[in-house]
């Protein structure tokens, strides 16, 4: 195996293009060490990145844009994101410890693909596009598209992650990340649980986006759960309703930290909360404004 | 399937090392195996425990999970590191002091980890230390003179 | 005091913060090899085929070994049950088929997959049910014809390991005149020990004698079980101890130590061995899975007439201590709270499963769990308060245990209830909605197996402790040792100096295990203390002209009572002796002596006694969240009672660590089995506790100094782990409103309880 250190990001794509799928961009290294070690995967090279400058850097001048070398603990403690993606921020904060957070990155966490990702939750319901690069060109993509199955995104091998964009969340709304693990950290999420809301002035929810992850093979849009949350005043009826289009959508499996029922069971109940403390921040959001 | 080796130069505890290391060298085996820093010891090799948890440019990372050729240019930390030949540092004479010791193979990564957690935060609350110490397993201690080592250390020093 | 009750720091302390102990992994001799192991992919199956020659092919292998070059027979602590490798069949996934050595470890690991292994595999004998079905296929066929240690004999029968059972012919009529039947099954998953370091050999031969380094929680045994199974003489096998990374249990039998003996040997060069971290979660002797039925006969005013319990427990693939443990509910049910008979039925059963064996508390925890967990459901059948059942039930001093043993005092856990009831009221606990509150008592043993220890007097006036007695953290021996021998002759604890332990310079000792160190070791060190005293005390008194009689020895010198300037120092007095009547030095040893009991009253019980009892009580307070099913530890008070105190600091650090086990054992951490494999494998899965997740416990220090132990110390390190699976199984039902009968509590078994309650 050979080890590629890139200087910027044309290096980067030049190594990318020569290895294709031989080679693996190697960032934090948090999940690929562990699957090299554990022999799931044999490339012939590993394309570091973690020196390419330009992929590093939060800009909130209007859309959010975050490089893909942002680490857990940027997100974590960044006082601006606080403001802009309060759901983000806490997700990244309940990415194992401190020593993954320190270096795990937001680009890694996304091309990896589990499907217990915690960051991508939040950035679904913040509309996130993330941003390829290759020696063939630039192209955008949606991060719901971009997801395409475990573990398997549509990134092309000669295509690297260069940054994510995502929509800050607007002044009426509210946005949480609940996280069900059996432990206070550590744990890869049982199931995880986005919710951004816009409440009108009448407390009536504008708009509404739900995503969850370990509920299925990918973090994935609850959109029946959405609309029905949609031209509400989150009623008890109302969210009830979207919790039973919640667990609809969601295709859990049992594993070793959890059953599917379990999954299922806690979805309608988190739903409620999460629909409650969206409301609660927006009115406070609204207050401040 | 032979590696690569790669050439590396960085300081661990303050001393520069020129280091060839394997493509896929992690950072716990070559200060263990090539620098005989054995200070740093493997729990898991899997991110979980934090028993080899060391300071790269002062943040504690998991070296069992990290590629040491990443590395060129970087300063390492280990428990190796901390005080001197005649006294020990705040944290360590504060685990000494208040029992926070017991089979002691957790202690280098929890010193590790904490010693970075001061100096971001001079003085943590007994929740901040609880937090920061998330990724470091302790089967001993149940933790509680562990938090009591940091709190004793850092009030010494405000 | 000048050493005793004072929380003086560990004298491995310093090495330890600053990372230069030498822990069993840290260490290294030039020229070793390294040899891994390869070990069966499947739980259950025939081995058609091994063949070894790629493997030996791979330049760098020095040595590949199977079953057919080892030596032959099985060993084992109690059922000579285990082959050196696995021969013909394997019994569970992990067990040990072939060994390699080689130059590097990743060689040894690249051999090991080029071995070619065929196993025809079988469906496993997975659970306990399956295993004691009628007809069921026989883990080991030839079980009959396994020896016992000592010829031993109990109950055993095909897939029945072992059976005690112990019933007094009366259960029968108590349960036709009983106003209430209560009935219970309480099932408990397995408890891994996940200490930190995994278990290692470095092993070395030479002259016809083997010399293993180790990080083992007894090494006594370790010598005798290794020339077991190389069925040589133990003094051909020497067993030097390090540091040990944690054990709980799990080092105290044979694990890498034979192979790499054997290797070392056949290969002509040191050679080491590790478990990786999979490795060492298959070959840990887990707590048992067990399943537990409780019915007593109760009357309306609250007399529990009789018990009838059905212990089943799983041994997994090997027997282990099984047998041994197979006692213990003996002494945990119609204990402490007076029951008018019982009628107990234990069986260890043969699965194909990894084994299990001690981990801090044996079978305990879920023992007092089923106990208490069912005193809790009497009560509130009754209609009466939780606690006041208890009191009412608790039995008084003198009361006699199943096996005939008197408990002298205890009324020392009437004393705990109330000093629990003064740090935390009953009445005030764990009120609101899905808050609630659960308390569990116990009596545990302080393990009595033997010690021997040398005190000698150095020539500067310290004090050496030579002992092979083993500190797997919980400082019994760097402290309390330490600060027995220097109380002995009114000197500090940093005056005194402990060795590691080493089979050939050290006298026998039993290990650290079940809380025996400060009291056993202890008290061979308090003896040999005094005998050192004495000699000290005759050559000063021939230094001082004064009778031995007239002299006090204190802070390091010796002087004429009431005439201080007539004094010695410690160091005048070793030099003295030295050069006069010779070195001052004194061996003890000691046994804790059998309580008296009825050997008479089950036959097959190996584990006879319960010597040396201490007395415990714990409360919990636990919050519940409706949605997800989370159980928050509010508040944890101990109430332990450990005869004197050596080093508080030390005491707090034991009742802390083992209640944060306990809490992992009833709310967090999972060792499934799915069709006789492990589901869990690695530590995120598994969850252990957190910082973040375990509460500061509240600790009530109770001593009754006992007049056997050295300044009155009994136990500390392993009872506090025996009443939290119960405390906090109680303390969840009641927030609930529903039983909880099934470790460990998670998060769906709460929801369930919650439904439950909400249909009643």
């Amino acid at each position: 195996m050979q080890f590629c250190r890139a200087g910027s990001i044309d290096e980067a794509v030049a190594e990318l293009e020569h290895w294709g799928d031989d080679c693996r961009v190697l960032a934090g290294g948090t999940d690929l060490m562990l699957q090299f070690r554990r022999g799931e995967v044999a490339p012939g090279a590993l394309v570091h990145i973690g020196r390419v400058e330009a992929l590093r850097g939060l800009s909130t001048n209007g859309v959010t844009r975050l490089g893909a070398l942002a680490t857990h603990s940027e997100l974590g403690s960044s006082t601006d994101l606080c403001e802009r993606h309060p759901a983000l921020v806490q997700s990244a904060r309940t990415v194992g410890g401190w020593q993954t957070q320190a270096v795990g990155t937001l680009g890694g966490n996304i091309c990896n693909g589990s499907p217990a990702a915690d960051t991508i939750a939040p950035l679904l319901v913040a509309g996130a596009q993330v941003e390829l690069r290759s020696a063939r060109g630039d192209r955008r993509v949606d991060l719901e598209d971009f997801l395409v199955g475990r573990r398997t995104t549509v990134r092309a091998p000669d295509e690297l992650l260069v940054a994510i964009e995502a929509d800050p969340l607007p002044s009426d709304g509210g946005e949480v990340y609940l996280k069900v693990g059996r432990r206070g950290a550590m744990d890869v999420a049982i199931v995880g649980l986005a919710v951004r809301l816009r409440v009108a002035e009448d407390g009536v929810v504008s708009s509404a986006r739900v995503a969850l992850c370990s509920a299925g093979p990918v973090p994935f849009r609850a959109t029946g759960a959405e609309s029905m949350l949609v031209g509400s005043r989150a009623e008890v009826e109302a969210v009830d309703a979207a919790g039973v289009a919640l667990v609809d959508a969601a295709s859990p499996i049992d594993d070793g930290r959890a059953t599917a029922r379990y999954r299922s069971r806690v979805l309608s109940g988190l739903l409620a909360r999460a629909v409650s403390a969206c409301i609660e921040v927006a009115r406070s959001r609204g207050e401040q404004a | 399937m032979t590696d690569d080796m790669v050439a590396i130069s960085c300081t661990v505890n303050e001393r520069q090392h020129d280091l060839v290391v394997t493509a896929g060298e992690t950072l716990l085996d070559s200060l263990r195996n090539r620098l005989l820093l054995t200070g740093t010891k493997e729990g898991c090799m899997e991110g979980e425990c934090g028993a080899c948890t060391v300071l790269v440019d002062g943040l504690p990372v998991d070296s069992c999970i990290l590629a040491s050729a990443s590395l060129d240019g970087c300063a390492v930390r280990t428990v190796e590191g901390l005080g001197d030949r005649e006294s020990l540092s705040h944290l360590q004479q504060a685990f000494v002091d208040t029992a926070a010791v017991q089979c002691g193979f957790c202690t280098p990564g929890m010193l590790m980890t904490l010693t970075a957690l001061v100096e971001h935060v001079p003085s943590p609350t007994p929740d901040e230390v609880r937090s920061a110490l998330s990724g470091n397993l302790c089967r001993c201690t149940g933790y509680q003179q562990i938090v009591d080592a940091v709190v004793a250390a850092t009030g010494d020093r405000a | 005091m000048s050493a005793v009750g004072l929380s003086v720091p560990r004298s491995d302390a310093e090495a330890k913060v600053r990372g230069s102990a030498t822990f069993g992994v840290d260490l290294a001799v030039p020229g070793m090899l390294h040899a891994r192991i390869l070990r069966s992919p499947v739980a259950a199956g025939t081995i058609r085929s091994i063949d070894t020659t790629a493997a030996r092919a791979l330049p760098g292998v020095h040595d590949v070994v199977t079953a057919a070059d080892g030596p032959g027979g099985r060993t084992g602590v109690i059922v000579f049950d285990i082959p050196f490798l696995a021969r013909d069949y394997v019994a569970y996934e992990g067990e040990p088929i072939a060994l390699v050595a080689a130059e590097t470890a990743q060689i040894a690991d690249a051999a090991v997959a080029l071995i070619d292994l065929h196993i025809d595999e079988v469906a496993p004998v997975a659970t306990l049910e399956q295993a004691m079905a009628p007809g069921a296929r026989l883990v080991h066929p030839s079980w009959a014809d396994f020896g016992t240690a000592g010829g031993a004999q109990f109950g055993r029968d095909g897939n029945l390991v072992a059976e005690v059972f112990s019933d007094p012919g009366d259960v029968d009529a108590a349960f036709e005149v009983a106003d209430l039947v209560i009935e219970d099954t309480y099932r408990n998953p397995r408890q891994y020990q996940a200490y930190l370091e995994p278990k290692m050999a470095l092993a070395t031969y030479e002259a016809g004698r083997y010399t293993i380094q180790v990080s083992h929680q007894f090494p006594f045994r370790l010598r005798d079980r290794v020339a077991q199974v190389l069925q040589v003489a133990p003094s051909a096998v020497r067993i030097i101890g390090h540091h040990i990374g944690g054990g709980f249990g799990a080092k105290l039998d044979v694990g890498l130590e034979a192979f790499a003996a054997m290797l070392a040997r056949r290969c002509g060069r040191p050679v080491r061995m590790v478990n990786n971290h999979d490795e060492e979660r298959l070959a840990a002797p887990c707590r048992a899975n067990a399943e537990i039925r409780v019915r007593s006969a109760v009357r309306r005013d609250g007399a529990i007439l009789a018990h009838d319990v059905d212990v089943v427990f799983d041994s997994g693939a090997y027997a282990n201590n099984g047998p041994a443990l197979s006692s213990i509910p003996m002494f945990m049910f119609g204990s402490i709270y007076r029951a008018g008979t019982a009628r107990i039925r234990t069986r260890n059963i043969y699965t194909n499963t990894a084994p299990t064996g001690a981990y801090r508390g044996v079978n305990g925890p879920y023992l007092v769990f089923a106990m208490e967990r069912h005193m809790d459901h009497i009560a509130n059948e009754l209609g009466i308060d939780r606690r006041a059942f208890r009191l009412a039930s608790l039995a008084d001093d003198g009361h006699l245990m199943r096996n005939g043993q008197p408990l002298e005092e205890l009324s020392i856990l009437r004393e705990a209830f109330d000093l629990v009831e003064e740090r935390a009221p009953w009445a005030e606990q764990g009120k609101g909605p899905l808050r609630g509150v659960g308390i569990a008592a116990a009596v545990w043993l302080t393990n009595p197996m033997p010690a021997q220890a040398t005190v000698k007097l150095n020539e500067d006036g310290t004090l050496g402790v030579i002992t092979s007695a083993t500190d797997n953290g919980s400082g019994a021996v760097t402290t309390g040792l330490r600060q027995i021998a220097a109380e002995g002759l009114g000197l500090t604890a940093d005056r005194v100096v402990v060795t590691m332990p080493d089979t050939d310079l050290t006298g026998y000792d039993a290990g650290s295990q079940g809380s025996r160190t400060t009291h056993v070791v202890g008290r061979a060190v308090r003896d040999a203390t005094t005998s050192v005293r004495d000699l000290v005390l005759e050559t000063a008194a021939s230094m001082l002209e004064a009778a031995p009689d007239d002299l006090v020895v204190e802070e390091g010198s010796v002087h004429v009572a009431g005439v201080p300037a007539r004094s010695v120092t410690l160091a005048q007095v070793g030099q003295t002796a030295t050069s006069s009547r010779g070195p001052i030095a004194a061996t003890s040893s000691y046994v804790t002596p059998s309580p008296p009991y009825d050997p008479l009253c089950t036959p097959g019980m190996l584990f006879s006694a319960w010597p040396t009892p201490t007395y415990h009580v714990h409360l919990a307070e636990v919050e519940v969240d409706p949605v997800t099913g989370q159980v928050t530890v509010d508040r944890y008070v101990v109430c332990q009672e450990v005869g004197r105190a050596i080093n508080p600091d030390a005491v707090q650090g034991q009742v802390q660590g083992a209640v944060a086990q306990g809490l992992g054992y009833a709310l967090w951490e999972r060792m499934d089995l799915q069709e006789g494999v492990y589901v869990q494998r690695s530590f995120e899965t598994h969850g252990l506790p957190l910082a973040c997740d375990v509460p500061a416990v509240e600790m009530i220090l109770m001593e009754h100094p006992e007049e056997a132990g050295p300044y009155g110390a009994k136990g500390v390190a392993e009872p506090p782990i025996v009443p939290v699976a119960a405390a906090i199984a109680n303390a969840v039902a009641d927030a609930v409103g529903a039983p909880i009968d099934q470790l460990p509590i998670t998060a769906d078994v709460v929801l369930d309880a919650i439904e439950r309650a909400a249909c009643a």
